[in-house]
């Protein structure tokens, strides 16, 4: 099986590395990208099995990059697992709209994400063999 | 107040003098009869006996008779002229003084009259008092409403009194201004009437208070007045007659637009300080998990690990370290160090701890100094602090090869100095130019360029304006390169003198 692709997205570029390390260690392949328009136009690229963004990023922020994703066709079900250094008020309902796997609030620890990202993944392998 | 009025006793003149008429009277009528009993006897009877009764008796009896009706007459025209002159006083005069007429009856009359008059003046004193009391009281209240009015115009919060029939009985100018109306031509006029702002909700609530009967109600309500959305905390109490039943509200509106921002930028400001500092947290969390998971596994990596780890640590203390500065200069708890030094020494000083940044991005640094005397009275501490702080900004935005120039002027005429910060970096976008000395703010299309806290320039501003009343000041042109600038007074001569 081949190994699946996570796209990282964080203006802290020490975020993005220290995740790559952890996914890389787990046999993971990770992309990046800087802020949402960047990630945005990576995803329709590469295709990524899963996107980890961060909520507040300049240029695009991570809601309106979930937002531009569930609308465009290719990238519509790609499971997303949000940061957030916020106390988030509209969690709940933005997860439920905009299907959001999980949020994962500032300080995190890699160990965490990296067992969302399995969640998730498991939960959308479930989803398309029942399709 | 007198209540019994007025009962006079019959006087001992007056019984006496009716005991004379009537006697007077009875002798006159015994003298007729006697001479009539005597005429009529003697009729028919001889002469002598006839010529005696008229020699003697019929002489006497009209004497007698005569002198009483002559008494009676005379009596009577006294009684008559006494009592005239008594209506003519009484009409003259409300409240006669009768003198002593000589007619003991008259007298007797006379001083009932002017008892009674005299009971008379006593009791229209004591009216005329009353009255007297009333205006006064009258006039107090007529103040003390003047007062009460005075004091609720005087209120700076909109204050309206309605009665129970939701009409207007009192209004205050701010309340005119507020809701746009004539605070006398709407007395007693339904407030719905001419109050419609804030869709209703304001009357609807004057009219739900008073028939809740509630003492107090709250409600915060909108207004858009002046094209502005305005918040006010509006209190209706409802006013009790003495048989507790609500004859009105009173409603004080108090405007809490400003409050209600400055709790919105705490909110904004909590959650933008809790978001900065979360965010150096999170890569320290995070590296230090992994270094101690064992994930990094050869030196290089973890040696790189480290110094993330003390650069964030690093990062979180300058972080905080602004914040706590903002702070005391805001709060005014912040000690400030003042003594004259000359801005050029200070520049000088900061240009030798930055030109290796610089030198690192290839970018050249410049400076001119003034030709005359430049010194100020300031903490140097924190002026170091401002020109280190733009100097590093200017490294930050400008591209590698490009050049960043600082010059300090003095305007002898204005009494200040000036000091510019002049780079060829990416520039700032004129919409935002306003926004760049606020707190947190970062310009969007720069944030990629560098990190930073978005305090910095706050603090400078603080430094600048607050502390030694100076002036900050910014141009930029986007792609041609940003200045950044300020003023300070000049040390004056009794400064330099006490040093």
């Amino acid at each position: 099986m081949a190994n699946r692709r996570v796209l990282v997205v964080d203006d802290e570029i020490h975020i993005v590395h220290v995740v790559a390390i952890k996914l890389r260690n787990n046999g993971y392949e990770v992309i990046s990208a800087e802020n949402g328009a960047e990630a945005f136009k990576m995803a329709c690229e590469e295709k990524p099995d899963i996107i980890v963004t961060d909520f507040q990023m300049p240029v695009m922020t991570g809601l309106q990059l979930v937002e531009k994703l569930r609308k465009c066709e290719q990238t519509k079900d790609i499971p997303v697992i949000m940061l957030t250094a916020r106390g988030f008020a509209v969690e709940n309902e933005a997860k439920e709209k905009l299907q959001i796997s999980e949020f994962l609030s500032k300080p995190f620890s890699p160990k965490d994400l990296l067992r969302s990202i399995e969640d998730a993944l498991y939960q959308r392998a479930l989803i398309n063999n029942e399709a | 107040m007198k209540t019994a009025r007025n009962v006079y006793v019959i006087g001992p003149h007056f019984a006496k003098h009716c005991k004379m008429v009537l006697l007077v009277t009875a002798i006159v009528a015994g003298s007729l009869f006697i001479e009539a009993l005597a005429g009529w006897y003697y009729t028919g009877t001889g002469t002598e006996q006839r010529s005696a009764v008229y020699l003697f008796v019929t002489p006497i009896c009209y004497f007698i008779a005569a002198m009483g009706v002559t008494w009676l007459g005379w009596y009577g025209v006294r009684l008559a002229g006494g009592i005239k002159s008594l209506v003519q006083l009484l009409k003259t005069n409300n409240s006669p003084n009768i003198k002593p007429t000589g007619n003991a009856i008259i007298n007797e009359l006379g001083d009932a009259i002017n008892e009674h008059f005299g009971d008379s003046s006593i009791c229209v004193a004591e009216l005329e008092k009353q009255i007297r009391d009333l205006q006064i009281k009258i006039q107090v209240s007529q103040k003390r409403e003047k007062n009460a009015e005075a004091i609720i115009y005087s209120i700076r919060d909109a204050v309206i009194v309605t009665d129970e029939f939701d009409k207007l009985l009192m209004a205050n100018e701010a309340a005119g201004k507020l809701f746009n109306f004539d605070i006398k031509s709407s007395q007693h006029k339904p407030v719905g009437e001419f109050i419609n702002a804030g869709e209703n909700k304001f009357v609807d609530f004057l009219r739900q208070s008073r028939q809740g009967k509630v003492q107090h109600k709250r409600l915060e309500i909108d207004f858009s007045i002046d094209d502005g959305l305005k918040t006010f905390d509006c209190i209706v109490s409802c006013v009790y007659d003495e048989n507790e039943k609500v004859c009105g509200v009173v409603a004080v509106l108090h405007d809490i637009t400003r409050e209600k921002e400055i709790s919105k930028m705490k909110t904004d400001f909590v959650s933008q300080v809790s978001h900065e500092l979360k965010t150096p947290l999170a890569s320290i969390n995070a590296y230090s998990e992994m270094l101690l998971d064992g994930e990094v596994k050869d030196n290089q990596t973890r040696k790189e690990f480290y110094s993330v780890i003390q650069a964030q640590a690093k990062r979180l203390n300058q972080l905080i370290e602004d914040i706590l500065n903002i702070s005391r200069i805001e709060s005014g708890l912040i000690q400030v160090k003042k003594k004259p030094i000359s801005l050029t020494i200070l520049i000088e000083e900061q240009l030798q701890m930055i030109r290796g940044q610089a030198q690192e991005k290839n970018i050249e640094i410049t400076s001119q100094k003034p030709i005359v005397f430049d010194q100020v009275y300031v903490d140097s501490d924190m002026i170091s602090r401002v020109i280190v702080n733009l100097l590093s900004n200017a490294i930050k935005y400008t591209p590698s090869g490009g050049s960043i120039k600082i010059e300090t002027e003095v305007d002898e005429i204005a009494r200040l100095a000036r000091v510019t910060v002049t780079d060829t970096g990416v520039g700032i976008p004129e919409s935002e130019l306003q926004h760049v000395f606020d707190k947190f703010y970062r310009v969007s299309t720069n944030e990629a360029q560098a990190k930073g806290t978005g305090l910095g320039l706050n603090l400078v501003k603080q430094i600048i304006e607050k502390v030694h009343n100076g002036r900050l000041f910014v141009t930029s042109q986007v792609g041609v390169g940003s200045t950044f600038g300020f003023e300070l007074p000049l040390a004056t001569a009794e400064v330099l003198e006490t040093v």
